[in-house]
């Protein structure tokens, strides 16, 4: 229970320090406005080439918004820490130091949700795609649990910055990636096969898929391999993350280089 | 001649700074790349495997944007950051001529996007670099660029007044690519998005690129990407005037 709590409070605390330096107009504009035209951007380019139906792109996207916010929130939740001198004293703590940076992936995670919830809507309101009502839940189980993969996903490679000093370039290009490898945009089907293969291990590749199905009115019967898959990858870039934490976190006491950047 | 060699001297010296930045490069190189790479796979899905090039070209010219996007608001930023902002801003030149060459520079470093895509494209994919009008893609792609620097004066001058430019400039990311038509053609689009269109640089920019590229009359989007990034010019000069004036007298520009 105290590190369910230390996780929720600590990860909201950590959210709203980092979150400092925004502001409603900037929160709309970054992650509201530029997510829903990237949606739109990929929705016209299908419609245009006829690859894929609107639903595919809709759906697919909204999912992938996501990212956006988890990869570079749980990158921040790490590399922040470093940037603004403060890693040292999270390091300190006699807490578990995973529970703690754990913990900082909840909150970006729901702000992924958000995301892509209000990217759906916009973008189905805009497009004209029709979802089923009885999809509604399916739908935001498939985005939550893409969010909180991408989220560990994004927390792996902050961790990373422990040992690379910009860490930014890492985030910047695993974005990109994740537009290119999650099957998201192009169907898997005219990737090549080690994409799809790389695709496999990626977050929101699964999530997206079980999100589609919802979203043609399947049920959880239909989406529940996908979302299962997206939780395995999910879990397994939370021990991932865990483990760089800690053997980095070794390494720079051993080597007195916690902010050396 | 001394405000031409100011200019040129500030470009060079700008782009060496930003060419320094692993961060810069690195994004400038890789995510064009991945980029023309996504496009390769979704015209090919489509069976569209004769406008590669279109979509190799179409990809950079992205990149280009970007390159001038992220680099006007971020080198403002950095300025501010480094706490130069006030020193060149009180350079006893005109504010457009000290910040033009840093918007030109990014103009200019986005050409790596423009060139690493039509190498990846042609080493990787094997596109046949066929250009319909060969020495007219080169002079829209030259007009094109200055033209998107231009454009960069004019977000410069906004950027200066915002403490968080580059949110601003995630937001304009993807409307500028969409609009533009640099890989949807505008046809596609709601007919609202027109009038937005013809007013930006990039839609020509664009137009001229992809008709010396595929085929098509390149010297009037040339011309109207010229007129309309002169206008970019004037206005950003306008108001860079205004704003300095504004900072000096409210004493906020390294606040703002």
């Amino acid at each position: 229970m105290k590190t369910l709590r230390l996780m929720t409070v600590g990860g909201v605390i950590a959210y709203r320090a980092l979150f400092n330096w925004t502001t409603p107009g900037m929160f709309i504009g970054t992650l509201l406005i530029g997510p829903l035209f990237q949606l739109l951007f990929f929705a016209y380019l299908g419609r245009q080439l006829q690859v894929a139906d609107d639903r595919f792109y809709i759906v697919g996207n909204a999912v992938l918004t996501a990212s956006l916010a988890c990869v570079f929130g749980g990158t921040m939740a790490v590399a922040n820490e470093r940037r603004y001198g403060t890693l040292g004293h999270v390091l300190l703590s006699p807490r578990s130091r995973t529970a703690v940076f754990w913990g900082r992936v909840i909150p970006y995670a729901g702000n992924g949700l958000l995301i892509a919830v209000v990217t759906l809507s916009a973008g189905a309101l805009l497009l004209g795609l029709r979802i089923p009502v009885g999809a509604v839940p399916g739908l935001l189980l498939a985005m939550a649990t893409g969010s909180l993969a991408c989220g560990f996903f994004g927390l792996t490679l902050g961790a990373l910055g422990l040992r690379f000093r910009d860490v930014w370039v890492i985030s910047n290009v695993s974005v990109a990636l994740l537009l290119l490898l999650t099957g998201v945009n192009v169907p898997p089907s005219g990737l090549p096969g080690w994409m799809t293969a790389v695709g496999e291990w990626l977050p929101i590749t699964h999530a997206a898929e079980a999100a589609r199905r919802f979203a043609a009115g399947d049920g959880l019967a239909a989406a529940a391999a996908p979302l299962g898959q997206e939780l395995l990858v999910g879990a397994g870039y939370a021990v991932a993350a865990a483990a760089l934490l800690k053997i980095f976190e070794f390494e720079s006491r051993r080597t007195a280089s916690l902010d050396v950047l | 001649m001394n405000t031409l060699r100011m200019l040129a001297i500030g470009t060079l010296l700008h782009a060496k700074q930003i060419s320094r930045s692993p961060f810069e490069i690195a994004i400038a190189l890789v995510v064009p790349v991945v980029q023309a790479t996504l496009a390769v796979y979704l015209f090919r899905s489509s069976g569209e495997q004769h406008r590669l090039l279109e979509a190799a070209v179409g990809a950079g010219v992205m990149g280009v944007w970007s390159s001038v996007l992220f680099g006007s608001g971020g080198a403002i930023q950095s300025q501010r950051w480094q706490g130069t902002l006030e020193m060149i801003m009180l350079a006893p030149r005109r504010p457009v001529l000290v910040i033009l060459p840093i918007t030109i520079a990014t103009g200019l470093t986005g050409t790596y996007a423009l060139l690493a895509t039509l190498a990846w494209g042609r080493l990787l994919y094997g596109i046949r670099l066929d250009f319909a009008h060969p020495v007219a893609f080169v002079v829209a792609a030259v007009v094109c660029v200055v033209a998107l620097g231009l454009f960069g004066l004019l977000l410069a001058a906004t950027f200066v007044l915002m403490r968080n430019a580059n949110a601003l400039a995630n937001t304009l990311e993807y409307p500028v690519w969409l609009v533009s038509g640099m890989l949807v053609p505008i046809t596609v689009l709601p007919s609202w998005t027109a009038p937005i269109a013809a007013v930006l640089p990039t839609t020509w920019g664009a137009r001229a690129l992809r008709e010396a590229t595929s085929g098509g009359p390149v010297w009037p989007s040339v011309g109207i990407c010229l007129g309309i990034s002169l206008l970019c010019l004037a206005l950003g000069a306008l108001s860079l005037t205004h704003v300095e004036r504004r900072a000096r007298a409210a004493a906020t520009l390294a606040l703002a």
